[in-house]
Formats: structure tokens, C-alpha cells, sequence
């Protein structure tokens, strides 16, 4: 979207990511809130923003995959588990650093994914959905079962990251280390959908022969998606084992899955935007009902036990409505906000 | 100092509207402040400078005349159905003890959350506990206590629940978890002592273990399998039936195919419904041995009567029991019968109660000090609420090793015998 004297004279220009510098003066503030949080929001609400955080680079993930290269995979909760085991043995079993634990969770992840993401080559749509369920359901049991590596039914317990001496214990230090990672994480998916192999995987997601005819591998691009988007799952799997100090079979289910095709739904498939978008609405949204049926409680109590059980519904209600209303996601109506006010008040 | 007579305000108009408003005389000044708040706002705010003010002058250790301890319940979720009796056991034992002198004085500021077994929401809502400053929470099952066990251990809070995993037992691990019934290993192995006690035969009774691939399911097995070996008896392959399984008949035809005599079911109580009545279908001879959350008193209900025989691995007496605890426990609850896992949250109320009451007596409540006075407990006497006397020290949190072998038998569950096992240094954790 460009406004009128709003000239590109060279291709650089047009490959500037913040184009303005009203743009730019936004996005500081931006990150300047972002940096001041922990001193804003303390408990409870520190945590929910540390869990959004998380999600935002597990949602960038998936969307890569689904929103760019139009291959739905129902394994990124498995995914995320793999991460998060790579790192809970790293650190916890084998006593290394967190510095290393991360990236070889990444690693480990992609090449999981990869390995899962073979049948891609022959399948999409609602087959690979389901081929992708598999690995769900493979890993999940492996999860359970491999217990010299999992720890089995036990799980394992894992530790914050440190620097020198200085631990990062309390969730507000813990964001930090989050947030940089998350923020490099985030701006190195923005460009990536710029370059050669972000068209690739757009050209592969709209139309495949004629990608194939064009001259792109889908071997080579199909499995690459599957390995950024793995990558990326298995850094959030594992910063969320790191945030929560403990690892088990049981936090990285199906519904895990469902929960980030929802989030990348909802907040617009092909948008990296969205895909924040998606998560704080995911997250933020079940945290907001449950305040809304405590309040209601706590006014009327005769009503509180039907709140709390409406409080699914609702939950369920909400994203349908959305479905229907912004089929095409928040980061559709943020960019209809940002058009509206590009042209205030004059828009003709 | 205001923040502590805030919450403690906050806390008498929500969760214990019987405490809050009961007037038991012991801070009678303190509820003529509240009353006076609804009529005149402008004094209340002079009362409260000036109550303030006494605060500070008399220090960190007056602030604590409310003792906050968290409380995660599952009422609407997926184990509400055992989730709220249990739930409410722990309140009703709280309340009691708020309207018969609270802890020395101080009344216990207990709220309870409904956290629908939704992991996410029970860690969000122990992080707003932490930031209350409650010095210990009772928690339920195996969802929130083992999401939560690391970091109440890192910050050092006591987390009281009803998921009876064995490796919660080992204060090396899980330093700051608690339980107040035989862990799912000692409930298995004491089903099989009783049963090859009672065995005739001169062959090798052959075993086979049923259980769901979730955590619950699995963690007593191997501690089982071995204590079974050593027993004698003939261990036959593991059957997988879900928790959600609506038929296990394919299972039922091997455990019947492999003649087993005996069959551990290791799920809850809707599984193992479904488990029996195929069983009865296919007409098994095997006696069915249950854990603590496989069977109870709705059992009858579910399995039709296809449950008649099957035991059960008890932890608490059954309502209406001849111990000494049951007069006060039917007091409470105007002789309305209760199911056992009521009576075990409440005696994990009295428990922490017990504990609370030592730290209190000893200096300031605080997560490490109320630790220390639950090891501290030692022959604790829960007038017969338990299957035996409770203790737990700074290297064993096995709060006791005795089970209640119990039987269903014409829809009600009746007491067979109490096992006791060794309390043995190599099964900690195991």
C-alpha cells in the first residue's frame, strides 16, 4: 500500500522492510514497550506474556509452512516436543549450556521434521494432514517410551539459562532472553519471505505444476519448508520446557497442534504478522474469559459453576464467529486500520 | 501492610463466605472494621491508616494475622467427577478449622480456583499465587502438580495434591511436593501381596498389568512388575486400554487367551467400567485389583454390575468407619455419605493444618518453614482417617505404606484388610 509522492526509484527501495520513518518511529516504540514489560506487568501476567512470546516464533513456524508453502502439517505440537526434549537433555542430562541447548533443539527439530515430512512429496491437502498426524502420534510415544532420553512418565526437569553467574530465574529476566531470540527469530522470517526461497514456497503453494514447470524443485522446497517450519517449532518447544523448568509427554499433544493451526488461522494464513497476531489472541483470549467469568462469580455466586462451564463455549463461539466475520484473518483487518488512517481524513 | 488487609478482605468476600463473615471472637476488631467500611468510607480510611501504621510499627511478623494458601481444583473438567468431592474435602476441613480457632489465631485465606484440569490455566494461576506470597497450595492431579513440581521447588513452596506418583516421594527431585496416601507403586505391590497371600494353588499365579500410555498409567509398573517377580509370580505382556476407550474387548480376548489370574487396572473410572464389563462379556475368571482412582463408589453405576468382586487399593477408611476421625468428618457434613476422596482432601487439609500450625509456632510462616514442619511430622495421627499414622522426613516423603484393600461387592465398597510394606530405602521414588 503506497500513498500519493510516495516515490521508489531503485528496487532497494522497495525492498526497504520499514518503508517510513513514521514506521520506524512506530516499530522503536513498539519495541520499547516490549523492553519495558517486566516492569508493567508482574505474576500471572509476566507469564502470559512470556507464553505469548513463545507461541509467536512456534506460530511464525507453522505459518511458514501452512501460510507460504500451503503444506498443513498436524504434527507442530510433537514438533515442539522434540524441541524441548533436544534441549531438556542437553542441559539437564548431559549438563551443557542453554546456549547450546537451543540451537541443537532447532536442529535436532528440522531434521525430525524433515524426516516427517517426506510423504509431502506424494500427499497434500487432507492427506498430509493426516500423514502429518502420524508423527504426531509416532513421537508422542516415543516421548513416553524412550526413558533413558525422556525420562518417561517422569519427565525431566530442566533449568533456566545462565551468563556467568547470574541465572535467569524469574520469568521478567527469562522474557529477555525470549524476546531476542523471538525478535531475530521473527525478522529473519520477514525476509526470508522476500528472498528466492520464499517465492518458491509461495509458488509452490499457489500453483505446483506451474512451479515445478517454472523451474523449482518441490523436492528441495516442500522439505526446506518442513525444516525452517521444524526449526522454529523446536526453538519455542524449547524455550517453553526453559520457561517452565519441567518437560513431559503430556504438554505437547494434538491439541497443541490445533491451537497453533488456529492461531495462524485466525490471525491470517501468509502473514507473518498475523501469525503474532494469532498467537496473543490464542492466548490472550482464554486468559480474558476466565477474568471475565471470575469477576462474574464474585458478583453473583449462584451463578459462578454455569460461568465456568460456558467459559469453553464461549471460547468455541468466539473463533467461529471470527471464521466467519474475518475469514481472512486480524492481519487482514490490521491492514484495512492501517489504510484508514494512512489516508485520515481525506479518504477518497 | 494495606495490601495484606486488602487481600484479606478480598478473600472473606469471595472464597470463604462462611469464614469470613463467621464470628468466632478471636479478631473481633477486625470484623467491626468491616462492617463500619459500608457505612462510612472517610472513617474506614482513618481506621486503616492507623491500622496500617500499628502494622509497621509492629513489624514483618504481625503482617501474617491471614495465612494465604492457594488451592487449584478441578470441578468442571475432565476429573471433576472425583475432582470435586476431593476439592471439597479440603475446603470444608478448612473451614472448620477458621471457625474452631484457625491457626493459632490466624485464619487460613483458602480460595479456591477451578482450573478444569487445563495446565495452562493451573500455571498461570500459581503464578498469581506467588505473587499473593501463599506460603502453600493444595493442589489435585497428575496435570497441574507435575507441570508445577520444578518450579515450586525453585520457589520454594509446599504443593499438597492427590497425584500419587511414586517419584514425588524423593525430596532429591520433587523437594517441595506432598501426599497424604500410599503412592500407585505401594498400592500395587500391596494388591499383589494380598492376593498371593490368599493364593491356593501350588502353580504360579499369573499376572497382567492394564494400564493407559499416559503418566498415571505407567509410573507404578515397573516398580510393580519387579515387586511381582519377587512374589513369584508369572508376569504376562502389558495390555493398553486409553482412557477414553469406549470397548477394550480386543484386549480382554489376551488377557483370557493368556489365562490370567489376576489384573492390575491401572486407569480411572470410566476405563475401567469399560475394562470389567467386556471382561464379564467374554466371561473371565480373572479377579480385577484396581488403583485409587480406578474404582469408587460410582463404580456399581458405570459397570452394571460386572463389578462385583473387583478390589480396590483404598487410602482413607470408607464414610461411616468406626475410627475416631469419622465423628467430626459426618459432623461436617450433616451425615450426607461421602466418597473416599473426599475424605482424603480432607485429611490433606488437616495435614497441611497440622503443619501450619508447628511453623506458626516455631516463627514466621513461610514456604521453607511450613516444608520443614511437614518433615517434622512424624507418627502424625489423622484419628483413623488413613490407612496408618503419618510421617515425613527431609529424605522420604512416602507419607505412610499401608493400603486399605477394599472390595465391591453388592454396589458398595466394603474393607478387606490393611496392607503395610516395608518402608524400603530402594523403593523411594520407585
Amino acid at each position: 500500500m503506497q500513498y500519493c509522492g510516495d516515490f521508489r526509484t531503485s528496487y532497494e527501495k522497495d525492498a526497504v522492510v520499514f518503508q517510513t520513518p513514521f514506521i520506524k518511529v512506530c516499530m522503536a516504540l513498539f519495541l520499547a514497550g516490549l523492553l519495558a514489560l517486566p516492569y508493567l506487568l508482574k505474576g500471572e501476567f509476566m507469564w502470559v506474556a512470556l507464553q505469548i512470546v513463545i507461541a509467536s516464533i512456534g506460530a511464525v513456524g507453522l505459518n511458514i509452512l501452512t501460510g507460504f508453502t500451503g503444506q498443513i502439517s498436524l504434527g507442530q505440537g510433537a514438533f515442539f516436543g522434540v524441541g524441548a526434549y533436544t534441549s531438556a537433555y542437553i542441559t539437564a542430562k548431559m549438563g551443557l549450556s542453554f546456549w547450546l541447548g537451543i540451537p541443537a533443539a532447532g536442529l535436532m527439530t528440522a531434521m525430525a521434521g524433515m524426516v516427517f515430512g517426506i510423504p509431502s512429496l506424494r500427499l497434500k491437502g487432507l492427506y498430509l494432514a493426516i500423514a502429518t498426524l502420524a508423527s504426531q502420534f509416532i513421537l508422542e510415544w516415543i516421548f513416553i517410551r524412550w526413558e533413558p532420553v525422556t525420562g518417561g512418565s517422569y519427565g525431566i526437569n530442566v533449568p533456566r539459562p545462565s551468563i556467568g553467574g547470574y541465572v535467569f530465574d524469574s520469568d521478567s529476566s527469562f522474557y529477555y532472553i525470549v524476546l531476542a531470540i523471538a525478535v531475530a527469530m521473527i525478522l529473519f522470517a520477514t525476509n526470508l519471505v522476500r528472498t528466492k526461497t520464499g517465492r518458491a514456497f509461495m509458488a509452490v503453494r499457489d500453483h505446483y505444476i506451474s512451479a515445478e514447470i517454472m523451474g523449482i524443485s518441490l523436492y528441495k522446497y516442500r522439505l526446506l519448508s518442513f525444516g525452517i517450519s521444524s526449526f522454529y517449532a523446536g526453538v519455542a518447544g524449547a524455550l517453553y520446557g526453559h520457561s517452565l523448568k519441567f518437560v513431559s509427554s503430556e504438554q505437547f499433544g494434538i491439541g497443541v497442534s490445533i491451537v497453533y493451526l488456529a492461531m495462524i488461522i485466525i490471525g491470517g494464513l501468509g502473514s507473518i504478522v498475523g501469525s503474532i497476531f494469532g498467537a496473543v489472541f490464542m492466548i490472550l483470549l482464554p486468559k480474558i474469559l476466565s477474568l471475565a467469568t471470575e469477576m462474574v462469580a464474585a458478583d453473583f455466586p449462584s451463578i459462578a459453576r454455569l460461568a465456568i462451564s460456558f467459559e469453553q463455549g464461549v471460547f468455541g463461539l468466539i473463533i467461529v464467529l471470527f471464521l466467519i466475520f474475518e475469514p481472512d484473518g486480524l492481519a487482514h483487518r490490521w491492514k484495512l486500520i492501517k489504510a484508514y488512517w494512512k489516508l485520515y481524513p481525506f479518504s477518497y | 501492610m494495606v495490601v495484606d488487609r486488602g487481600n484479606e478482605k478480598k478473600g472473606g468476600g469471595r472464597g470463604d463466605e462462611k469464614g469470613g463473615t463467621g464470628n468466632n471472637g478471636v479478631i473481633k476488631g477486625k470484623n467491626h472494621d468491616s462492617k463500619e467500611e459500608g457505612m462510612r468510607k472517610g472513617m474506614l480510611r482513618i481506621v486503616s491508616m492507623a491500622v496500617a501504621f500499628s502494622f509497621a510499627l509492629a513489624g514483618m511478623a504481625f503482617s501474617a494475622d491471614v495465612i494465604k494458601v492457594g488451592h487449584l481444583a478441578d470441578l468442571t473438567g475432565p476429573t471433576g467427577e472425583v475432582g470435586k468431592p476431593y476439592a471439597q474435602g479440603v475446603q470444608d476441613y478448612k473451614e472448620w478449622v477458621n471457625a474452631h480457632g484457625g491457626i493459632n489465631g490466624k485464619k487460613i485465606d483458602m480460595a479456591m480456583f477451578d482450573y478444569a484440569y487445563n495446565k495452562d490455566k493451573a500455571v498461570n494461576q500459581y503464578k498469581k499465587y506467588k505473587e499473593e506470597g501463599v506460603v502453600a497450595i493444595q493442589g489435585w492431579g497428575s496435570g497441574d502438580t507435575e507441570a508445577l513440581s520444578a518450579t515450586t521447588g525453585a520457589d520454594k513452596i509446599p504443593y499438597i495434591s492427590a497425584s500419587y506418583s511414586a517419584h514425588l516421594t524423593n525430596p532429591a527431585k520433587s523437594p517441595y511436593n506432598f501426599f497424604c496416601a500410599a503412592d500407585y507403586t505401594t498400592a500395587l505391590r500391596a494388591g499383589l501381596k494380598y492376593l498371593k497371600d490368599n493364593w491356593k494353588e501350588k502353580r504360579a499365579p499369573k499376572v497382567v498389568f492394564i494400564y493407559p500410555n499416559v503418566p498415571y498409567g505407567i509410573a507404578p509398573i515397573k516398580g510393580g512388575k519387579e515387586y511381582a517377580k519377587e512374589l513369584g509370580y508369572e508376569v504376562l505382556s502389558d495390555e493398553n486400554v486409553d482412557l477414553k476407550a469406549i470397548e477394550a474387548n480386543s484386549q480382554m480376548l489376551s488377557v483370557k487367551n493368556n489365562g490370567a489370574d489376576f489384573a492390575w487396572i491401572g486407569g480411572t473410572t470410566n476405563s475401567t467400567a469399560v475394562i470389567i464389563k467386556d471382561a464379564r462379556k467374554l466371561g473371565l475368571k480373572t479377579q480385577f485389583f484396581v488403583n485409587i482412582w480406578g474404582a469408587d463408589e460410582t463404580t456399581p453405576k458405570l459397570a452394571a454390575g460386572a463389578e462385583e468382586g473387583t478390589l480396590v487399593m483404598g487410602g482413607s477408611p470408607i464414610y461411616g468407619d468406626k475410627v475416631p476421625g469419622m465423628k467430626q468428618l459426618m459432623e461436617i457434613t450433616k451425615n450426607q455419605p461421602q466418597v473416599t476422596h473426599y475424605i482424603r482432601g480432607y485429611v490433606s487439609m488437616m495435614v497441611l493444618t497440622e503443619a501450619l500450625k508447628r511453623a506458626d509456632k516455631k516463627g514466621k510462616i513461610t514456604g521453607p518453614s511450613v516444608k520443614d514442619a511437614l518433615e517434622s511430622l512424624k507418627d502424625f495421627d489423622t484419628q483413623g482417617l488413613t490407612p496408618s499414622k503419618i510421617t515425613f522426613s527431609a529424605t522420604d516423603h512416602r507419607p505412610h505404606t499401608t493400603v486399605n484393600i477394599l472390595e465391591i461387592a453388592k454396589g458398595k465398597l466394603v474393607f478387606k484388610k490393611s496392607i503395610t510394606l516395608p518402608r524400603k530405602a530402594e523403593w523411594l521414588g520407585l
